[in-house]
């Protein structure tokens, strides 16, 4: 604790400057405005001719209203100085809007994920039959059967409806970039028909 | 994605505005006092105006200032968000890969309905 109060000096300094010109800034205004009033005040008696008073006066009250607008012009920039410092510094709030941001895009990536592995369950059932329709039409050339042989020698070993949901996710997993289209896939296919066909 | 949920960040837009309001006020007396015959009760309600306006500026921003001499350190903050934008980014590409490669699917189904 005791080292956060030993700001380094060009810190230490910018605050008190801040502090500064805040307190010079409004000074300036509250007195050039009560000056202006003041001056609104008609006299009778003048040292000079009324022209020249007048004249004086018009003159004073425009310094003292420009200098009114030069204090209220340097509030603002240092407002904006001192957003800027608090956005760099004000660590409880930086700290808080990080861990917003990170709240935000971990759960639009959660959702992301969950439905693609939605998607995925679901096309994985279309998938085995789009292949089924592949493997038993005459678009499939002889290269392409070991695959399909595996499937029907597991299907004429155990029940249809046993084996058809494990094959089908476990095709459409090792097969899930490659299959999809036709004729480029089929060095895929029969680089990875040969790793079944092992097994089998 | 940068919501501005800061409280002070919103005090200090206020300010300004405020600021703005100081001057504007200033300019409505002056113009009013430069009139024939003023009037004296409204005067005397904007220029009170003016100096709650003026104090309100000043006592607001005294304690930013104050709050900011508890609060900052010298050191840089160093926290950041890139690790969970890289892993939205990431998860963002999967589905537009996902989405290309099932429109690719749906195209060669197509195609092959086409000539029957």
């Amino acid at each position: 604790m005791s080292q956060q109060r030993v700001l380094p000096q060009s810190k230490e300094t910018l605050l008190q400057s801040y502090n500064k010109r805040l307190k010079d800034d409004i000074k300036s205004v509250m007195d050039n405005f009560t000056e202006i009033i003041k001056t609104a005040k008609i006299e009778e008696e003048t040292q000079v001719s009324r022209a020249t008073q007048s004249e004086q006066d018009h003159y004073e009250m425009h310094v003292r209203a420009a200098n009114i607008v030069r204090a209220g012009e340097s509030l603002m920039k240092l407002v904006s100085d001192l957003k800027q410092f608090l956005i760099l510094n004000d660590f409880p709030s930086v700290n808080e809007s990080i861990n917003q941001n990170n709240q935000q895009l971990h759960s639009l990536q959660e959702e992301c994920d969950k439905k693609l592995i939605a998607l995925r369950d679901e096309i994985a059932i279309d998938l085995y039959e789009l292949e089924e329709e592949y493997y038993s039409s005459s678009l499939c050339d002889t290269g392409d059967l070991p695959l399909c042989e595996v499937y029907w020698n597991q299907d004429s070993l155990g029940s249809p409806e046993g084996i058809s949901t494990p094959p089908a996710p476990r095709m459409a997993e090792p097969m899930g970039t490659g299959a999809e289209t036709s004729t480029p896939s089929h060095p895929h296919v029969n680089g990875q028909g040969a790793a079944p066909t092992e097994h089998a | 994605i940068l919501p501005m949920a800061n409280e002070r960040l919103r005090v200090l837009e206020e300010i300004e505005k405020e600021i703005a309001a100081i001057l504007q006020n200033a300019g409505s007396v002056t113009s009013e006092l430069s009139k024939e015959k003023p009037n004296e009760r409204l005067l005397d309600r904007q220029a009170s105006q003016f100096t709650a306006s003026v104090q309100k500026v000043e006592s607001e921003l005294s304690n930013q200032i104050r709050y900011l001499t508890q609060v900052a350190t010298g050191q840089p903050h160093e926290g950041s968000s890139y690790s969970a934008r890289k892993d939205c980014q990431m998860a963002l590409h999967r589905v537009d890969h996902a989405r290309r490669k099932l429109g690719e699917l749906a195209r060669t189904c197509e195609q092959m309905l086409e000539p029957q």
